[in-house]
């Protein structure tokens, strides 16, 4: 503090600010007769901010939604954009696209895998502890971590809230050269992803199945990231434009976010264990054989087993990736141009979390006059509390601190985005 | 070569929360000297993988106290002792990111990282730009920075 004036000054913590989430659970004996999750939702403060920006800023303005899913936001607000503008981006732009989002689920899944989920399993209430006595998986989980950033470094301008994509494909797309330096990183990934997750697959997982409605994008021709229809382990099989006729969002009288369900029906989960469900046959046929020798496969209806399957992901994210660099040829041009037209614009994509959803309404000079984002969180909330009220006979008979604690795991299995959800979890239990 | 380095954290479409990537933007108009690396992380997580190459490091951030607007240069350990370790589902905060790397690589020299930080008060909800105490501590932040790497 050189040089400071001497004052008192109050400090309390880092302000962060993400959501906050609590979690209260009303006991009677061992049944639940209460569950609430509560989550601050940012979305709908930026919808406010959307209305009437240019269809150019989406993009860039819903990608500060989420510090760890960016790539997330712009995909989804650039393929609506370009839904209602009658766009189309091919390859080799499309691949471009695949590859950020490689760069993506890497790093989004090795953050969560590594330094929170794998501490879970392992007995440690941190990474930290954790890396005393595992330390060299720990470095592996923070090299692959790196090797998703020096994609979405070279990819996206920038680490952290890529700058560098547009409607309608890039500012600038990399050179081949540029691709290339990154290979051995991505090769080495990719079977420092399979090493993980056989070590993984010797973990001990909790024994529940829970009967979830899946729901994913489904693609004839490859593991989803941007594009297919939306499809359910009960039969749904929509165009993403139809999405409003078949979920709704309600709001929880306790919670700023909103919650949604399919109509008709209710809970339903998307993310990691619904795509792997619902597509296990178009993951490379390498990483269906890495999946089965670390005993997972369809049907996968276990949460704990998330872990498991966010590996099988990052595996399947490094083969894609050293793939489309392989065979790149770059553009002619960065991206295509697009004409200005009123319309309705729905896009989906794949966010690491689960499907994340956007509308847009924009008027004859481009300007947006409305905007729907609906993340994986608020779709997945339902689902969340459905565990953990199948949990309630549990926590009935455990401690306040082992509740607690026992809670934070099961909330812990979906990976609730913080900036989208849920960071501090503050646990009432009532019991009566 | 990289000579340095300058992390600004923050969320700034959360008022005075966004002031670390401020400094970032105000560094970066500035012009740095050759070598020094600026970036902008909204999650400190990543910091974890990022302090790996042994050269000074200042991390600018803001921090929850009072009054709004005073700047704090402080080494991790200190920050350590002020801020206690956070309790979270979904990230690591910065100490927790320094301790993981500390554990990690005892050869890791992190005695030149050094955190400056700006005391704001809990931003109320979402919104773009900062307060005026906020805003007004920028300019000496960008100094500071320059300063602690012994390159103003």
């Amino acid at each position: 503090m050189r040089g400071e004036k001497t004052r008192t000054i109050q400090v309390d913590y880092l302000a962060r600010v993400e959501g906050e989430a609590s979690l209260t659970i009303r006991l009677e004996g061992d049944a639940a007769t209460a569950v609430r999750l509560a989550i601050f939702e940012p979305p709908r403060f930026f919808e406010a901010f959307l209305r009437g920006r240019s269809f150019m800023e989406a993009p860039d303005i819903t990608s500060r939604i989420c510090g760890i899913c960016p790539v997330a936001y712009l995909m989804s607000a650039c393929h609506a954009m370009e839904d209602a503008l009658g766009l189309r981006v091919a390859d080799p732009l499309r691949a471009l696209r695949r590859l950020l989002y490689c760069g993506e689920w890497i790093e989004s899944h090795a953050l969560h895998v590594f330094l929170l989920h794998t501490p879970d399993f392992l007995g440690f209430p941190d990474a930290m502890s954790m890396a005393k006595k595992h330390g060299e998986w720990v470095k592996r989980g923070l090299r692959i971590k790196k090797a998703g950033n020096s994609l979405l470094s070279l990819m996206g301008g920038r680490e952290i809230h890529p700058i560098n994509v547009r409607v309608g494909g890039f500012y600038r797309a990399p050179a081949r050269g540029e691709l290339e330096a990154l290979l051995p990183e991505l090769r080495w990934g990719r079977d420092a992803a399979a090493e993980c997750l056989e070590w993984m697959s010797r973990f001990d997982f909790p024994d529940v199945e829970r009967d979830y409605e899946f729901v994913a994008l489904r693609h004839p021709d490859e593991y989803p990231f941007c594009e297919g229809r939306l499809v359910s382990s009960r039969g749904l099989d929509i165009d993403i434009r139809d999405y409003d006729g078949h979920f709704v969002e309600e709001q929880a009288p306790y919670s700023t976010a909103l919650r949604s369900r399919i109509r008709g029906r209710g809970a339903y989960l998307c993310g990691p264990l619904a795509r792997f469900d619902l597509n296990f046959e178009q993951l490379f046929p390498e990483v269906q054989d890495l999946a089965r020798r670390a005993g997972v496969a369809p049907p996968c209806r276990n949460p704990f087993r998330m872990l498991l399957v966010r590996m099988v992901e990052i595996a399947q994210a490094f083969t894609e990736a050293v793939r489309i660099i392989e065979s790149y040829v770059a553009p002619e041009a960065p991206f295509v141009e697009a004409s200005v037209r009123a319309g309705t614009g729905f896009g989906g994509t794949e966010a690491p979390r689960g499907f994340l959803y956007h509308r847009y309404t924009l008027d004859e000079t481009g300007a947006i006059v409305g905007a729907n984002i609906v993340p994986p969180t608020s779709q997945n909330q339902l689902a969340i509390e459905e565990d953990l009220r199948e949990l309630a006979p549990v926590l009935a008979n455990l401690s306040h601190v082992e509740a607690t604690h026992r809670a934070e795991l099961a909330v812990r299995n979906y990976d609730p985005c913080i900036s989208c959800s849920t960071h501090f979890l503050t646990l009432n239990v009532e019991r009566t | 070569m990289m000579r340095a380095r300058v992390f600004g954290l923050g969320q700034p479409a959360a008022g005075d929360d966004g002031f670390g990537v401020a400094v970032v933007r105000a560094l970066r108009e500035r012009g740095v000297p050759r070598g020094v690396e600026v970036q902008h992380l909204s999650d400190p997580s990543s910091l974890a993988a990022l302090l790996d190459a042994n050269v000074p490091v200042v991390i600018v951030d803001a921090v929850l106290g009072s009054p709004p607007g005073e700047l704090l240069a402080l080494t991790p350990d200190e920050l350590a002792t002020r801020a206690p370790l956070r309790v979270s589902s979904h990230g690591l905060g910065i100490t927790e990111a320094i301790g993981l790397v500390r554990v990690l690589d005892a050869g890791a020299d992190l005695s030149e990282v050094r955190i400056v930080a700006v005391t704001i008060t809990r931003p109320a909800g979402y919104r773009y730009g900062l307060s005026a105490e906020v805003a007004a501590a920028v300019p000496r932040a960008a100094d500071r920075v320059l300063q602690l790497l012994g390159v103003a």
